[in-house]
């Protein structure tokens, strides 16, 4: 197995230099028998490369302790699922499964192209090649998956215990799927400038896949925070770790992208611009890969550190140097007579949102990269943690969910301010009125009112724009409410996903600042029988239970949680040792409603004195981040789901025109 | 109908009290004013390693974030201020231990190049906006779409083909 592996993975590194010469080669001098070669390598690519996924898997389910990779990742007794999961646990795995990634994406964009966009396709494939042969390059001459052990061990020595856990299973593919998603509209976008096709094509050519690779992005980032949430035991979420900005940079930018491209669309604008957005996603992706390779910044999640700092830090440096000279060198031919004409418009929404994403974005950078800084300016190490990130962005957060309010409402072109009243009335009302009640229920926090105003008012935008198209439609169709909303979502799907991400966001929202400003916490140290009492709950201490399995030990605590005299539920926070690795760790027990989260850690049990100590955690509406998550996925879902109007289109267009004309009408227009 | 619309006021002033409470109830209820333990350990970096703050690091018996935790908890006891505890770790452990940077020096930097961006970034727009405006049209006749299209002033042959639009699209 190591050896198919090995030589697959060869072999698709020479395919994929094979399919750049032919896909380049066949564009210039027009030869389609030697694009479609090019695209059959790259198919060929990506069998090779699922040859040597499935040869790694292959190696890590049967413990094949001759690789060193297995041998490092997993044990006899590592559970089946973390066997699978042990692919992106350690280096070269998660390099290799990066790269499979990569070349199935490719080989999609490969067939959707073949008979689309005979301009900018070739060139497409051969950049998204070109950033496979670097991951190819790594495979086979840097960190090697299939490198042998000179002696093989009697058992490997196991998966870190952290990554052993659900959400690690799949989090890290979610980020991935986002990150190389992310590579496709790069490649069309630098294929566009190469070749000098500079209209909205490239963007319209890869709509489905900016908002996949956000949605992967999306999903990533909330599983990884739910991981960090429910394993690293300390009753947060998110630390504003290295890793976790670098995560959280690309969706920052593909989000402002996805927001900017419709003004494209829309009004021709701002191309330069997208360009730009869509190269800094793609070079975030690296930099975050950087970040967690390197070692150059201290995290907690960097589980891979290496010495592949260099070589992704050059390939970082190269992507930004020929990108910035191919943007240079077409800037005179992007510039359009756009038309602008008042800030009380859509368009200056837009911009303003872009504005204040970005600067988050670059916030989170430079407090990512500012110790790096001081250390080569001044000589002293300093941390930028937490404290930093939360008051730099706070106020930028609030001015987001603002213009979150304002951009789907206002007019395009202008509005005059009759008009914004008359629009924007009820919703302000409701924010306000929503504010004023916080205070009189006993809330003094500026700034939680603030949000909390804000977020009423982008609800109360969002049900009357539902209201309009409702009562558009059933003024032109009688139908009934319910109907009426389904009909409206599933006609202007791309309108109205956007509106469903937003009020995902707004709950979101709601969950972040309450349990940032709210969180309480009760560490006690009982004996069995005895109660102890966080907010309006009664923690009845019951008893231990242990358990083992080959693999591991637990201690399991028995917590009787009562309400009012009532018992309401029975929880089982625990002590694991993990006996391979000789490492404790810690399984939390929560307890969850829309209300608050009940959050308890067994800290540590005093087997003389029969005390148990437990750190207890309550973090009111925190269920909203993860409720809010998930109605932004199933906003993503509804934005990308075919349209059979788009459908429509398209058939009409591929008749009408040329297979290029019919791409670039591929997908309408709409907000 | 002045029924119906006292109907419509009531649901939208109960929806909005309604939204309110459930948003604030629980974090009222919840609610500690007081300086906490997590609160001043928030501000320091555990040194185990983690790379977590002092207040979040996961190490479950780790040696330096639960007796500095122990120790932040004696000192608020004994009167000291947040501020004051965390000069005190200041002074032992050097500058490394603060979580985030100062305001003095180099480190004023920090926080201010994040909004330095922004307001440069403003200016880019104000700049660029102010060169799209000298050549856009005059500003004349309805906007292209959106809230404050005004149906009374449109033409009989542009209702025709909104009407047309609409059906297909809603």
């Amino acid at each position: 197995m190591p050896l198919i592996g090995q030589l697959a993975l060869a072999l698709a590194l020479v395919l994929a230099g094979y399919s750049i010469i032919a896909n380049v080669i066949g564009a210039r001098a027009s030869i389609p028998s030697l694009t479609a070669s090019a695209r059959h390598a790259l198919w060929a690519m990506c069998a090779m490369v699922t040859v040597a996924v499935g040869a790694m898997w292959s190696s890590l389910l049967h413990s094949d302790f001759s690789l060193e990779y297995v041998a490092s990742y997993t044990s006899f007794s590592l559970p089946t699922i973390y066997k699978i999961t042990a692919l992106w646990g350690g280096q070269q795995g998660s390099l290799l499964f990066w790269t499979w990634l990569l070349t199935i994406f490719t080989s999609i964009v490969a067939i959707q192209n073949r008979r689309r966009n005979p301009e900018i396709a070739p060139y497409a494939l051969a950049v998204l090649a070109g950033v496979a042969i670097f991951f190819l390059g790594m495979l086979n001459f840097v960190t090697r998956p299939f490198d042998l052990l000179a002696a093989i061990p009697a058992d490997g020595q196991d998966l870190n215990p952290l990554l052993q856990n659900y959400w690690m299973a799949i989090h890290p593919p979610s980020l991935y799927t986002g990150y190389v998603g992310a590579s496709v509209p790069f490649a069309f976008g630098a294929a566009a400038l190469i070749v000098g096709r500079l209209d909205d094509t490239w963007i319209r050519s890869t709509r489905r896949w900016a908002i996949f690779s956000w949605f992967f992005l999306t999903l990533g980032n909330l599983f990884g925070a739910r991981w960090a949430y429910e394993v690293l035991g300390w009753g947060g979420y998110w630390a504003w770790d290295p890793v976790e900005n670098a995560a959280f940079m690309p969706w920052l930018v593909m989000t402002a992208y996805l927001h900017s491209v419709m003004i494209q669309e829309r009004k021709d604008m701002l191309k330069v611009w997208n360009l730009v957005l869509i190269g800094m996603a793609f070079g975030l992706t690296l930099f975050g890969t950087f970040i967690t390779r390197s070692g150059v910044i201290s995290s907690v999640h960097s589980f891979t550190q290496s010495g592949l700092g260099p070589y992704f830090l050059t390939f970082l440096i190269l992507v930004v140097v020929l990108y910035t000279g191919l943007l240079l060198s077409r800037v005179k031919q992007l510039r359009t007579r756009a038309e602008f004409e008042s800030y009380l418009s859509r368009e200056a929404a837009f911009l303003f949102n872009n504005l204040v994403l970005v600067g988050i974005a670059f916030a989170v950078f430079w407090g990512t990269l500012f110790p790096v800084l001081s250390e080569a300016v001044r000589g002293v190490k300093i941390t930028v943690g937490p404290p930093f990130f939360d008051k730099v962005n706070a106020p930028l957060a609030l001015a987001l969910i603002f213009l979150m309010g304002v951009g789907p409402l206002i007019a395009w072109r202008r509005s005059s301010f009759d008009s914004l009243a008359k629009t924007f009335a009820s919703p302000a009302i409701f924010g306000l009125t929503t504010g004023v009640c916080a205070f009189v229920a006993g809330l003094r926090e500026w700034y939680v009112m603030t949000a909390l105003s804000l977020a009423a008012f982008v609800i109360g935008t969002i049900v009357v724009e539902f209201r309009r198209g409702v009562s558009a439609r059933r003024h032109m169709v009688s139908e009934s409410v319910p109907a009426a909303i389904v009909n409206l979502v599933a006609k202007n799907n791309r309108r109205y996903g956007g509106y469903v991400i937003h009020i995902g966001v707004v709950l979101a929202f709601i969950g972040i600042v309450a349990s940032a400003f709210f969180k309480t916490e009760v560490k006690k140290s009982v004996k069995e029988g005895e109660s102890f009492q966080v907010g309006s709950y009664d923690l009845e201490y019951l008893g231990i239970n242990t358990t083992e399995t080959p693999h591991l030990e637990s201690a399991r605590a028995r917590v009787e949680v009562r309400r009012g005299g009532k018992a309401i539920a029975m929880m089982e926070p625990a002590k694991l040792f993990y006996k391979r690795l000789q490492q404790p760790a810690t399984a939390v027990a929560i307890r969850s409603t829309p209300a608050a989260d009940l959050y308890v850690v067994l800290a540590g049990i005093d087997d003389q004195s029969g005390l148990a100590t437990f750190q207890v955690f309550l973090t009111p509406l925190v269920f909203w981040l993860w409720a809010g998550g998930f109605i932004m996925a199933l906003g993503t879902v509804i934005a990308m789901w075919p349209n059979v109007r788009e459908r429509a289109v398209i058939a009409a267009a591929v008749r009408a025109s040329s297979p290029l004309e019919a791409d670039a009408q591929a997908v309408p227009g709409g907000d | 109908m002045r029924r119906i619309a006292n109907l419509r006021a009531r649901t939208a002033a109960l929806m909005i009290v309604a939204f309110a409470c459930a948003a604030a109830i629980p974090i009222v209820v919840a609610a500690a004013p007081t300086v906490s333990v997590q609160q001043v350990a928030e501000g320091l970096t555990c040194q185990c390693g983690c790379g977590l703050t002092v207040a979040n690091c996961n190490h479950p018996n780790c040696e330096f974030s639960v007796p500095v935790r122990e120790q932040i908890d004696q000192m608020l006891g004994r009167g000291m201020s947040g501020p004051q505890v965390i000069a005190y770790f200041r002074g032992k452990y050097g500058e490394k231990i603060l979580s985030a940077p100062t305001t003095q020096g180099f480190n004023i930097l920090a926080w201010i190049m994040p909004f330095a961006a922004i307001l440069a970034g403003g200016a880019l727009i104000a700049f660029t906006v102010g060169r799209w405006r000298s050549h856009s049209p005059a500003p004349a006749g309805a906007p292209e779409t959106g809230a404050d299209a005004d149906a009374g002033n449109f033409d009989p042959e542009l209702r025709r083909r909104l009407e047309r639009e609409l059906r297909e699209r809603i």
